[in-house]
């Protein structure tokens, strides 16, 4: 019974945008402490899947549990609050709110959402900002730091709705090769701390490094799904050794 | 100077009645400002529903107010509502007077035609908002109504702040057509003291220097607050 244990529970999830089938029946289940990374050509549904797991986008068939949410059964935003509790989303642009400072940025929603304690609130957004490096930022606006700065800043305003469970989608895409790095890094000890991540990414060599699983997706479709060593040194279908040899 | 006689200016009946004037205009400035930003807020949030009879109903309101002559819809206000036979008792004199007075209908009349121009101006605000950051509100669990008063609203503010400049300017200046329906404005005073004066030429020099000096002290205020919510790196702060 390890598929009713995993944390993450997706079940034949089937999404369509008007005629266009874009997730054409996408299992998946990630357990506890995993780092599950998805690839997969541009247009596959990665990221489609990733809205549909914290409810951002309503499902047309199949069954999506996080935790004890049932996603698909949650009708309203109201009813998705305590989902937002458990999932946090990084995306790809780092879309931090403009009006607001970087400390800002991340003690606003654990106030106005959770209605957590202002004080409590402040002392884990300072915390966080340290932990990404970005301890003597506090107080500059988004658009004074840097898109590798901005995309900590939205890594720790993730992080202080204290998940149990992380999507990143793409967050080093828009970024440029020295940026990259000190994302990933930032990434890297979430995983390390034993944090649930899916990570959508491009960034092969890193996914090979943080993965326990990756998943290559295709046309809507989880076409395999494996360790990252199995699944890059051995791929098993022709569609993922072609898309392999394309990208590495 | 210029054979322009002012001595009238020197009597304190007159000169009362110019502060009251002003101070009358500047309360309906204010006033209807105040809802016609609000008026402004809601209808553009009204329309970010996407609501099939909502949009209707909205978009209807906008193009009456926004295409007709705001002295007609004041006039039209005042017949419509005063008609109503809406009577209450002053507490004061203890005589039956209009619910909804001269000023009032002003006020509501000038309101409604502010508010229909500024849903315009907040919603094509509210198109610049990239969709990242309505979808970043939305993942945090920020509910339709917390998202549109704690991040779009005032994101969408500061890029609609000039052509608000704008509207404002504009109901302003409309407040003068309060004199039509007997509101004791400053405009209404003008007509008081040129009537009794004979100056008219005078009084409407100087009514007009005060026009100019509080609409200019409105611009002012309003580029003050623009530069203020600048914000660095974003819009005009870039
Ligand atoms: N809101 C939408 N309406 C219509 N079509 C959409 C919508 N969102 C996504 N799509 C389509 O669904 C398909 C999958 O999109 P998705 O964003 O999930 O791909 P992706 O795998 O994340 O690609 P990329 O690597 O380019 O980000 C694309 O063809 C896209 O055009
Ligand atoms: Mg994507």
């Amino acid at each position: 019974m390890k598929r009713s244990e995993a944390l993450i529970e997706i079940d034949n999830i089937h999404k369509s945008f008007g005629d266009f089938e874009v997730l054409k029946g996408i299992s998946l289940s990630v357990n506890e402490g995993e780092a599950v990374c998805i690839i997969g050509p541009s247009g596959s549904g990665k990221s489609t899947v990733l809205r549909c797991i914290n409810g951002l986008l309503p499902i047309d068939e199949g069954f999506i549990r996080v935790g004890n949410h049932r996603v698909h059964e949650l009708r309203s935003e109201k009813e998705m609050r305590p989902l937002r509790h458990q999932v946090s989303m990084v995306f790809q642009q780092y879309n931090l709110f403009p009006h607001k400072t970087a400390l800002e940025n991340i003690m606003m929603a654990p106030i106005q959402v959770l209605g957590h304690e202002r004080a409590e609130v402040e002392d884990r957004a300072r915390k966080l900002l340290e932990k990404v490096r970005l301890g003597n930022k506090a107080d500059s606006y988004p658009g004074m730091l840097s898109g590798g700065q901005q995309q900590r800043v939205a890594i720790a305003r993730a992080l202080a709705m204290q998940p149990e469970v992380i999507l990143f989608d793409e967050v080093t895409a828009a970024l440029d090769p020295e940026t990259v790095k000190e994302v990933l890094l930032t990434i890297r000890e979430l995983v390390d701390d034993g944090l649930t991540c899916i990570l959508v990414t491009h960034e092969m060599k890193f996914a090979r490094e943080v993965a326990d699983r990756v998943c290559f997706t295709d046309r809507g479709l989880i076409v395999e799904n494996a360790p990252p060593a199995d699944l890059f040194d051995n791929p098993q279908d022709p569609r993922t050794r072609e898309f392999l040899g394309q990208v590495l | 100077m210029f054979g322009l006689d002012y001595s009238w200016l020197a009597d304190p009946a007159y000169q009362n009645w110019l502060v009251t004037g002003v101070i009358n205009t500047l309360e309906l400035a204010a006033l209807s400002s105040s809802v016609a930003i609000l008026i402004g807020m809601l209808g553009a949030l009204g329309l970010s529903l996407r609501v099939f009879w909502l949009d209707a109903l909205i978009e209807f309101f906008v193009e009456v107010f926004r295409n007709t002559p705001p002295l007609l819809q004041m006039l039209f206000a005042y017949f419509t509502l005063s008609t109503l036979g809406l009577k209450t008792t002053d507490p004061v004199t203890g005589l039956e007077v209009p619910l909804l007075s001269a000023f009032a209908c002003a006020c509501i009349s000038l309101s409604l035609f502010g508010g229909a121009l500024a849903i315009e101006a907040f919603r094509s605000g509210l198109e610049t908002m990239p969709k990242a950051i309505t979808e970043a509100g939305r993942s945090l669990g920020y509910s339709r109504w917390a998202r549109f008063w704690r991040i779009e609203v005032p994101i969408a503010s500061r890029v609609c702040l000039p052509s608000l400049t704008n509207i404002l300017t504009n109901l302003f200046k409309t407040t003068s057509q309060a004199s039509v329906i007997t509101v004791p404005e400053l405009m209404y005073y003008a007509g008081q003291i040129y009537n009794d004066t004979f100056r008219t030429l005078e009084v409407m020099i100087l009514i007009l220097i005060i026009y100019v000096v509080l609409v200019s002290i409105l611009s002012y205020g309003m580029s003050r607050l623009e530069a203020y919510l600048t914000l660095p790196g974003y819009g005009k702060g870039q």
